[in-house]
């Protein structure tokens, strides 16, 4: 797989960002990089290697159905760029 | 023929369902609806950095039980994967969903469309978090947000495109609303937005077997909205087929005040989620002792206890509706039939007088003061002919609301509301009713003999009613054919 120009702009897209033409190409250098890392990789036989998902064996990680440890309002609105008294406030995006 | 007779409507859902657990699905963040905005919030719903979720027991046990209902194999072991996206709904750009073990494969649901038993498929049943709600027409530059809902476990429903009409969704969207009632895994509330669906459409010709293109009506909570929005989109496909033009798979939004759908504006590749593996998320396994305790739990199921009603009871299908209509009232009533057998006195006791009387003073009737064993006793008095139903009914019934703990036959024989065979009594009041109404005497003797039904009205008026209807009417027949 190659990166090129127009999988950059797919990926701006996705990634809700915007770049500069100079740091499209630098991005294309690095995501090609990286690419070629994993491409490296994957010159090594991993026919009976599961993909590893978990980095310990602990399963069921669970907790009874009880209510705790919510925010308060003021604090949680608090590092907010825009908010007013009750919400958080974004750049009008209708889905 | 007209030429939409010649296409059939093929649907299929996504079906929704909150559930009725206390915390939310991944934090401990209450879940009760209609709060001040951003009050039920933590860090995790907020998606700060450096924060984990953790399991809620309940929607694992929630789903269980729901899958074991539909008759769905139950996946041992559940993972967990991040749908990505970014939107302001979800602040941590990834909801947390089942896209390659869901816990639930399979099943199906029987619904009855009229007569006829239609089986409705189930692809799989899978645990996900909703996400918070925007408010886009307060603010005119901003969309507000309030991430309350942000994390509410879900389940989510995947049907088989088995529907072929609108009616069909209703009756499995009402089916499905009262099963998860009667489970307690949701209270079904449409209009909160606890039970919603997607609708998958598409139309082709009679015949075919193909599918065609489909396209996905989003988030109908309004069975009324569903039914429009389906019919509408029948319409539009059919149109554009029959001009030879292409169906465009497409996500689509329907407006209730036009009653049409329209595209969602959306990029081509924003469908793209990139799925992969939630490794914050240790697995789920679920062993058989663990399913076999849900299984031990379960509540008979509505469609149970509609055969149990109708064939075991032989109750006629209007009172089979009503009483298994919700789990409340049939249970009440199964307590009842356990001391009787009398089942459709009990029937008639609960539809026309404990129902309307619990809505009337807003009550479940579960919490109808009068036990179970009385309100037996009651119908049995009734059955065997002891008190008249009208009596019963009329003075009976609200002598005993009035002292819940006496037993009915006491009440009867306190006011005297036995009704009478005893032949003086019945033949004084008959004589009575002879002389006092000589005109209709004489022409029930020249043929008029439905005149019959006025006697009986006039002896149950002087008797109020305590006159029993068989011997009275022998009795009356007697002396006027003599």
């Amino acid at each position: 797989m190659k990166i090129n120009q127009s999988l950059i702009s797919k990926l701006e897209h996705l990634a809700r960002l915007e770049l500069s033409n100079s740091e499209k190409e630098e991005i294309q250098k690095d995501l090609n990089n990286i690419l070629q890392m994993v491409e490296k990789m994957n010159e090594l036989n991993t026919d009976d290697v599961e993909p590893l998902v978990y980095i310990n064996e602990q399963q069921n990680v669970w907790r009874e159905d009880k209510i705790a440890n919510q925010v308060d309002r003021k604090d949680a609105l608090r590092n907010a760029p825009d908010k007013n008294e009750q919400f958080f406030k974004v750049p009008k995006v209708i889905k | 023929m007209n030429i939409y007779d010649t296409y059939e409507t093929i649907i299929g859902l996504e079906v929704h369902v909150q559930l009725a657990t206390k915390s939310k699905a991944f934090c401990s963040d209450d879940t009760t609806f209609g709060a001040d905005p951003n009050t039920h919030i933590s860090v995790i719903s907020l998606g700060h950095p450096g924060t984990l979720p953790k399991m809620n027991k309940k929607q694992v046990e929630f789903a269980v039980r729901l899958g074991l209902a539909l008759n769905c194999e139950i996946n041992p072991r559940n993972t967990f994967d991040r749908k990505n996206y970014f939107y302001a709904d979800l602040p941590k750009g990834y909801q947390i969903t089942q896209d390659a073990s869901p816990i639930c494969l399979g099943g199906q649901l029987e619904i009855k469309v009229g007569e006829e038993k239609k089986t409705i498929r189930l692809h799989h049943i899978h645990m996900e978090e909703d996400a918070g709600k925007l408010i886009h027409d307060v603010d005119p530059e901003h969309s507000l947000v309030d991430l309350n809902r942000a994390g509410v476990p879900l389940l989510e429903i995947v049907t088989e495109p088995d529907f072929r009409s609108a009616e069909e969704v209703d009756v499995f969207m009402n089916a499905m609303r009262q099963l998860v009632r009667y489970l307690e895994v949701s209270d079904g509330n449409m209009e909160e937005g606890s039970l919603r669906c997607d609708c998958n459409v598409s139309v082709r010709k009679k015949g075919d077997i193909q599918l065609n293109e489909r396209c996905e009506i989003k988030n109908m909570n309004s069975m009324r909205y569903a039914r429009q929005a389906i019919k509408f989109e029948r319409k539009r496909q059919i149109d554009l087929m029959e001009k030879g033009e292409r169906v465009a798979q497409n996500t689509l939004n329907f407006d209730p005040s036009t009653g049409t759908t329209s595209p969602l504006r959306q990029k081509e590749d924003a469908h793209d989620y990139r799925y992969f593996p939630e490794p914050d998320l240790p697995p789920i396994v679920l062993s058989e002792q663990y399913i076999e305790k849900i299984k031990l739990e379960m509540p008979p199921l509505p469609n149970e206890l509609v055969d149990k009603f109708s064939i075991e009871f032989q109750l006629p299908k209007y009172d089979v509706g009503l009483l298994t209509e919700e789990k409340e009232t049939a249970f009440f009533f199964l307590e009842i039939c356990k001391k009787t057998n009398n089942y459709k006195a009990v029937s008639n006791l609960v539809i026309n007088k404990i129902k309307p009387y619990c809505n009337e003073v807003k009550i479940g009737i579960s919490k109808f003061k009068v036990s179970p064993k009385s309100l037996a006793e009651f119908a049995d008095l009734i059955e065997d002919g002891k008190v008249s139903s009208s009596i019963a009914y009329q003075r009976l019934f609200p002598a005993l609301i009035k002292e819940p703990e006496k037993s009915p036959e006491i009440i009867a024989q306190e006011l005297s509301l036995f009704q009478s065979n005893d032949e003086g009594f019945l033949e004084k009041i008959v004589n009575e009713v002879l002389e006092n109404n000589p005109k209709e005497v004489e022409a029930y003797k020249k043929g008029k003999k439905n005149l019959i039904g006025f006697f009986m009205g006039q002896v149950m008026k002087s008797s109020r009613g305590k006159a029993e209807p068989k011997s009275t009417s022998t009795l009356l027949r007697k002396k006027l054919e003599k």
